[in-house]
């Protein structure tokens, strides 16, 4: 029997592949929903608008539903208003949630973590965001968290096309201390696939996962294997100084011109902003252990170079 | 986490797993290497984090030549990061013929291979940030490049051969951020070890100590030690602890502070190229300068009976005014502005005439568009860069170059350091250098420049003209080859030839390791401190091994006395 699963966020980066990888199931029905989404019936897949921060809504949407995928992004506040709205379902009976949480969790923490690891934030809005929304998700029985690291691959904007045009433009290349953290990738497929897995097994209600392939790289590292694959080499070495000028000076004007660019649609042409908080995570030395996704979820990671490759040639039909 | 050890009550007592003696290349990597280890590790760097003049004078020593061997407190930097601080960045691993017995080449032989330092190369590539560990134009790079000297096909000498730079990376710069956070690690500041303890049966090292310039003393107690103070400061270290053993520690048979090896190498002749070669710099795709060399093969080592050798197209001596290049001549002008360990080789301290120098100023006035663009490319691709241009290029219109040389010094049991009776100012014997050549030596270089000049004539790319006479006069003009500090403690399966078995340890003492190139029992072509991290980590590998099977009966406890 078919499940019919809300997926909230769809038109996101990791929703899109979440809606595609359900539709592609035999057992799923996804309801792909998003706050700007035009309503359709496309191949299998029910598109429907909705504000998942809005109860009333939500309370209709949510009946009849099997299953929901939180995949909500955008605001702090977004997030943990749709959380509520998830999370506050009393009925024990209630569609399994698979929530989509993040490795910013963690916090400023290093070395290796595991999913027991205290969730602290603190790194900004976002982490104290998502520590709020697990709090949320950890009073409802039939939800399973997943702590995905740094989610890459073709239509990714955070950490493929940016960090392609950074690479590209010889902004990033070889940092340095600066670039000496783990990057703890995972590659979007994998997501699709954990979010799958993680739905149909009830033994891991209750649960959470990190989600990063296994021996991550450093960042120094993730820039040049795919810088080669961008075909953007060299890479070129830069300073400590030059990088955290560009995080501390340069980031909130570029930040202010993309923003004007992307109102008269000239967004491609301002050069990505590297935020400071950004710059810190390129150095933080925290290793995200996924042992627990594998044993559970049954999950095998993407290997990097083939990852890059269809994300370099997908980045090259986007940048022309 | 760095501590100061001027922070430490005096008589204080450290303990732990291991202790490395020395916070330079080979002290960091091995440190680097155990964080997460689960080993309590503790590093005792003898200076601070910058240039201290009274730390630095530790250093100083007498050297019985000084016209062939530059003085002891240069090429050594006493302060975290080691001579990295100043090192130029070279970094190349030894030959797979370096660790063999050669019968030609006295005294030659490790009792390991090129295959077991292998798996720890590319990682030592890594810390030193000289890129992959790809050692041939063809494996480097994807696309082809253009050949070094053109039309120089020859079964006696390669070209594709490549030398890497680091950045060159000051590993206590660089690092320092995981030294802080370490969590299984202490880094001590200011700790000069002055004497290594040993129990009365001379089997273990029980205690070391260390002393601050200030005056503190505080002891260390470790299940391993590990000595990685440099080729010249662990022989010193190990001939002055004499309590136990009246020769020093690992020097039962009079092994230790002999065979110490430089390398020799000097700039001669000149060749002349029918056509325009290649002596610039090929950039890899992670950005390392990489530069090919002429390098004799293996068979033709073993055939000719030469050392391991190689050579790099070179500019004219700068001196000379007579190369009309305003860009050596403004080097020279500006020697000044030179750190010691670079001027050497580039003018070597020579003075000239007033008329000469006034040639010279010409030689920047006539060339001053060349002399304008070398400023631009000093300023931007080596002073403000953070990967700097390793060297100075200087193409020649005229296809006319000198040859650069860099060679395999014979191990010679009569080049040695001893303890000189001098005193530093903790006490310590200094050290004296008694550094030599042999004939072996010039007769290696000579019949290598012999075969090189012929088969440039033979391949018709040129002509390589130089005075034989003077082989050993350019091979020494300089003296040793700064820096490199190889030998004095030579790895061997038996004590009576070697200080060292071949996992490190000193013969006879359980718990004591030498990290560095005092071990090497050859000098190679290659500078030694990419093989030495090589070595270093495999040490590091070998102590984690040995830690699963901890002796018994050791005191961790830590403190004062009250």
């Amino acid at each position: 029997m078919s499940r019919r699963i809300l997926v909230l966020g769809a038109d996101g980066f990791i929703g899109r592949r979440v809606v595609s990888a359900l539709a592609a199931s035999s057992w799923a029905l996804p309801v792909a929903a998003g706050r700007r989404s035009i309503p359709s019936q496309d191949g299998g897949i029910d598109r429907i608008r909705l504000d998942a921060t809005d109860a009333k809504a939500m309370r209709q949407a949510l009946s009849g539903m099997d299953g929901v995928v939180n995949c909500v992004g955008g605001g702090a506040e977004t997030m943990v208003l749709a959380a509520r709205q998830i999370f506050g379902m009393t009925n024990q009976s209630g569609p399994t949630v698979v929530h989509l949480s993040s490795m910013a969790v963690y916090g400023p923490a290093s070395g290796d973590v595991d999913e027991d690891q205290p969730l602290q934030g603190g790194t900004g809005p976002y982490a104290d965001a998502k520590v709020e929304c697990e709090r949320l998700a950890a009073g409802y029985p039939r939800s399973v968290v997943l702590r995905p690291g740094c989610v890459y691959g073709p239509g990714g904007s955070q950490w493929s096309e940016r960090i392609a045009r950074l690479l590209v433009a010889r902004r990033i290349g070889e940092l340095g201390a600066g670039g000496d953290g783990i990057a703890n990738l995972v590659h979007v497929n994998d997501v699709g696939a954990a979010v799958l897995s993680a739905w149909r097994r009830t033994e891991c209600w209750g649960r959470a996962y990190n989600l990063t392939q296994a021996s991550p790289p450093t960042w120094n590292d993730y820039f040049f294997d795919y810088a080669r694959a961008l075909g953007a080499v060299p890479i070129r070495r830069l300073s400590g100084r030059r990088i955290a000028i560009a995080a501390r000076l340069l980031a909130p004007p570029v930040k202010l011109a993309e923003i004007a660019a992307g109102l008269v649609g000239l967004g491609g042409l301002i050069p990505p902003p590297i935020p400071p908080s950004l710059a810190r995570l390129w150095r933080q030395e925290i290793r995200l252990l996924s042992d627990r996704a594998e044993c559970d979820l049954g999950l095998r990671w993407t290997d990097l170079h083939r990852g890059l490759a269809e994300t370099a040639s997908w980045v090259a039909s986007r940048l022309g | 986490m760095i501590i100061d050890a001027f922070d430490l009550p005096e008589g204080h007592v450290l303990a732990a797993d291991v202790c490395i003696v020395g916070g330079g290349a080979v002290g960091l990597s091995m440190a680097l290497h155990l964080i997460g280890s689960g080993l309590d590790v503790l590093l005792l760097e003898a200076g601070g984090l910058d240039v201290e003049t009274d730390t630095q004078a530790l250093y100083r020593g007498e050297v019985a030549d000084e016209t062939m061997h530059s003085p002891l407190d240069r090429y050594r930097e006493r302060r975290l990061g080691g001579s990295t601080t100043t090192w130029g960045g070279r970094s190349m691993p030894f030959d797979p013929i370096d660790f063999e017995v050669r019968d030609y080449m006295p005294h030659s032989g490790w009792p390991i291979g090129r295959e077991d330092l292998d798996p720890y190369f590319p990682e030592a590539n890594r810390l030193c940030e000289a890129g992959r560990f790809l050692y041939t134009v063809e494996e480097a790079f994807d696309t082809p490049r253009q050949p070094m000297m053109p039309g120089f096909d020859s079964a006696i000498f390669t070209t594709n051969t490549l030398e890497r730079f680091s950045c060159p990376t000051d590993f206590g710069r660089r690092y320092r951020h995981k030294l802080e956070a370490a969590r299984n690690l202490r880094v001590i500041l200011h700790a000069n070890v002055t004497a290594v303890g040993l129990n009365p049966e001379a089997t273990v090292v029980e205690r070391l100590t260390a002393r601050t310039l200030k005056g503190r003393q505080i002891g260390i107690r470790a299940r391993q030690v590990v000595l990685a103070n440099g080729g010249l400061e662990s022989t010193r270290l190990l001939l002055a602890s004499r309590d136990v053993m009246d020769k020093g520690i690992g020097n039962g048979h009079d092994i230790l502070g002999r065979y110490y090896m430089c390398h020799v190498a000097g700039t001669i002749g000149a060749i002349q190229f029918n056509r325009p070669v290649w002596n610039g710099y090929d950039i890899a795709d992670e950005g390392t300068y990489c530069r090919r060399r002429i390098a004799i093969r293996p068979d033709m080592q073993r055939r000719h009976r030469t050392g391991n050798i190689i050579a790099r197209l070179h500019h004219p001596r700068i001196t000379d005014p007579g190369h009309g290049s305003g860009v050596l001549s403004m080097l020279y002008l500006a020697r000044m502005f030179i750190p010691y360990e670079y001027g050497k080789r580039l003018h070597g301290g020579v003075k000239l005439g007033l008329g000469t120098q006034v040639r010279h100023a010409v030689n920047v006035v006539l060339d001053s568009p060349n002399t304008i663009g070398f400023l631009w490319h000093l300023l931007r691709d080596r002073r403000l860069a953070e990967r700097k241009f390793p060297s100075i290029i200087v193409r020649s219109k005229r296809h006319l170059h000198s040859l650069d040389f860099h060679a395999e010094q014979e191990p010679n049991p009569e080049s040695r350091v001893t303890l000189s009776d001098q005193r530093d100012a903790l006490g310590l014997p200094r050290l004296r250098v008694d550094w030599r050549y042999t004939r072996g030596d010039v007769e290696s270089v000579s019949r290598f420049l012999e075969l090189l000049a012929g088969e440039i004539a033979a391949t018709g790319v040129g002509r390589f003209e130089y005075d034989p006479e003077t082989v050993e006069r350019e091979m020494t003009r300089y003296g040793a080859y700064g820096g490199h500090h190889i030998g004095t403690a030579r790895m061997g399966v038996s004590p009576r030839t070697s200080v060292v078995d071949p996992d490190c340890r000193v013969h006879g003492i359980a718990n004591l390791y030498l990290a560095g190139p005092a071990v090497f029992p050859t000098s190679s072509q290659a500078n030694p401190t990419l093989t030495a991290i090589a070595l270093s980590l495999r040490l590091a590998a070998h102590l984690r091994r040995r830690a699963s099977a901890r002796p018994a009966g050791f005191d961790a406890t830590e403190g004062s006395p009250s």
